[in-house]
């Protein structure tokens, strides 16, 4: 009989509370293992897309935020100026391209499409992209479109593709899974993306550099040789992403928090009424000469273990949610957004323990003090 | 040892001080001592005192070579689970635990290791004629079983002085009296039982008895 027994043995005595008590816990620390899934599945996956990248640096217009679809508002003459200063700054290849984006929430009704310059193909954008079905380069007048858009929209080969009124493309080429964004893109010649698009502008440049060549410094220099252009690198990009999923972090973890406020008040009543139950059985302990630091370990501990317990249970739980929400995501956009990382899993155990902790505090001083005269009814 | 001196209880009750106790001056000698009186003459004030579950509003007790008076609620429990046992009306036995961890329960608080604790607590479960119950929940043992395991309990460290209030109060006169002879056998050599009781009959069993009233030791009476 250990301090572990007597914990184990005043939980299971009141079991049922006991139990309603873990599954709260267990419940409320699962949705916060599921809320914070979605922001470090988002970090996995925008680093392994940034890794994937082939252009190390995209220019927009000043104003454009990393992942917002760029509007076409550079001029064809800043192309001029960019290859200028090209073989001084070790710029290799500058990609001119025009972005559109049609649809709204849902997966399947929504299109990015990429409009790629002569000469160009996905390759530029994805090295690793490889054809299904087709080809990859979609000049003159074609579509080559990702895996996962093909799959929801049932495009297959020769399928015209509607991109407004006038122009309609057919498909030219399917692309294999690269397990990333580029699943769901559509490319298509970049003349007629300006033509649906009314323009003769770029919506970005993407630059690839050099072997050796410092990639914030050319961004540096760039952005001050050029008026008006942002010159984004993908560290840059992953900064800004960061920045972005921190405030979705802290978002997901208020509303999370609400639930887990609510766990810690139903250990704290639970505890909190098996002290007050307890008295008379404090009150034997310190009778037979149990010190108050003993009974305030044994009421905290109790506390803890439904913490630890409730919070384990809850983790294992987000894990399997987090699973089936990956099993959506992936059919729906191709990527993994949820996931249990080591240090989210750690995060909520210890969210889950300090919980506990100041659910079992105040119980365990009330307990730990009581006059054993009184606690015994020897008044 | 356990001397009392000049051990005076006053409560507040309202505007009125109420004095449970008053100016008690004992030593106790080895063996059996009992404590009578009617109910409020301040029986159990004095046991709760000489205990050390409370302090007094003056004068000293020394339990085991230690001014208790002096010492805080918890070095007081300290005190207590190394010179003294309980054995109360109500047994108080916690309920989840079985006859054999009840009486490992002091000795799990003095630190003493797994499989000692198990070897003592049952020995002194067979000093009660219990060991067939070991494993028995408290709600599983009759009331004098309860009682009979609440001794082994207060014997398990082997305490100078042993506190009995009322110890037979619940219990039918068979088992009271078993009850009884567990608690005097307890009582010799250098060791002390004080035995609260307002049953004469039990009181008699005593070396010597106390008579108080009104929170005064009016008597002491010495037997043969």
């Amino acid at each position: 009989m250990e301090l572990l027994t007597l914990v184990w043995r005043n939980l299971t005595a009141r079991l049922t509370r006991s139990t309603f008590t873990w599954l709260g816990i267990a419940v409320a620390t699962a949705s916060m293992v599921l809320f914070l899934s979605f922001g470090e599945g988002l970090r996995h996956a925008l680093a392994a897309e940034m890794g994937n990248m082939g252009p190390q640096i995209r220019i927009v217009a000043q104003g454009t935020d990393a992942f917002s679809p760029p509007l076409p508002e550079l001029p064809p003459e800043m192309l001029g100026q960019i290859e200028e200063l090209a073989p001084e700054l070790g710029i290799e290849k500058v990609i001119p391209a025009v972005v559109m984006f049609r649809g709204g929430f849902d997966p399947a009704s929504s299109f990015l499409f990429y409009g790629l310059p002569e000469g160009s193909d996905p390759r530029d954008f994805y090295p690793k992209a490889e054809v299904a079905a087709g080809r990859l380069d979609p000049h003159p007048n074609g579509a080559v479109v990702g895996s996962k858009k093909a799959e929801l929209n049932h495009l297959t080969l020769g399928k015209p593709l509607r991109l407004s009124r006038e122009v309609t493309v057919p498909v030219v080429g399917v692309m294999k899974p690269a397990g990333s964004m580029v699943d769901s893109f559509i490319f298509v010649p970049m003349k007629t993306l300006q033509r649906v698009l009314g323009t003769k502008n770029y919506g970005v440049f993407l630059l690839q550099l050099e072997p050796g060549v410092n990639v914030d410094e050319v961004a540096r220099k760039l952005e001050e040789a050029i008026p008006g252009i942002d010159a984004q690198s993908t560290n840059e990009a992953l900064k800004f992403a960061e920045r972005a999923m921190r405030i979705g972090d802290l978002i997901r973890f208020g509303i999370s928090l609400v639930a887990l406020v609510v766990g810690g008040l139903l250990v704290a009543n639970t505890v909190m009424m098996s002290v007050y139950e307890r008295t008379r059985e404090f009150g034997v302990m310190r009778a037979i000469g149990a010190r108050r630091r003993f009974i305030f370990g044994l009421v905290l501990s109790e506390a803890l273990f439904l913490a630890l317990t409730g919070g384990l249970a809850g983790v294992a739980a987000g894990v399997a949610g987090s699973a089936v929400i990956n099993v959506y995501t992936e059919h729906a956009v191709g990527l993994a957004l949820s996931a249990v990382t080591p240090r989210l899993a750690l995060f909520s155990m210890a969210v889950a323990l300090a919980l506990g902790l100041i659910a079992g505090l105040l119980p365990a001083r009330n307990a730990s003090r009581i006059p054993v005269t009184e606690a015994l009814g020897r008044v | 040892m356990l001397r009392a001196r000049e051990l005076t209880k006053r409560y507040r009750q309202g505007e009125a001080t109420i004095t449970a106790l008053d100016g008690f001056s004992y030593d106790f000698p080895p063996g059996a001592t009992a404590v009578v009186g009617p109910s409020g003459s301040g029986k159990t004030t004095l046991l709760n005192l000489l205990a050390g579950f409370d302090r007094p509003s003056a004068g000293s007790v020394e339990l085991a070579g230690v001014r208790i008076d002096e010492l805080d609620e918890d070095d007081r429990a300290g005190v207590r689970l190394q010179h003294a046992g309980f054995v109360f009306q109500s047994w108080n036995l916690l309920p989840t635990l079985s006859a054999l961890e009840n009486v490992a329960f002091p000795l799990l608080l003095a630190g003493v290791p797994r499989g000692e604790r198990e070897r003592r607590a049952l020995g002194l479960l067979e000093r009660v004629g219990l060991a067939g119950r070991a494993n028995h929940r408290p709600n599983q043992l009759s009331g004098g079983e309860q009682q009979r395991v609440a001794i082994a309990r207060a014997l398990a460290l082997e305490p100078a002085v042993l506190f009995a209030d009322e110890p037979t109060g619940n219990l039918d006169s068979a088992a009271g009296r078993m009850v009884l002879d567990l608690l005097l056998e307890h009582a010799v050599g250098e060791r002390r039982l004080v035995l609260v009781t307002h049953d004469l009959q039990v009181a008699s069993r005593a070396e010597r008895i106390l008579h108080l009233r009104d929170g005064r030791l009016i008597d002491v009476e010495e037997k043969g």
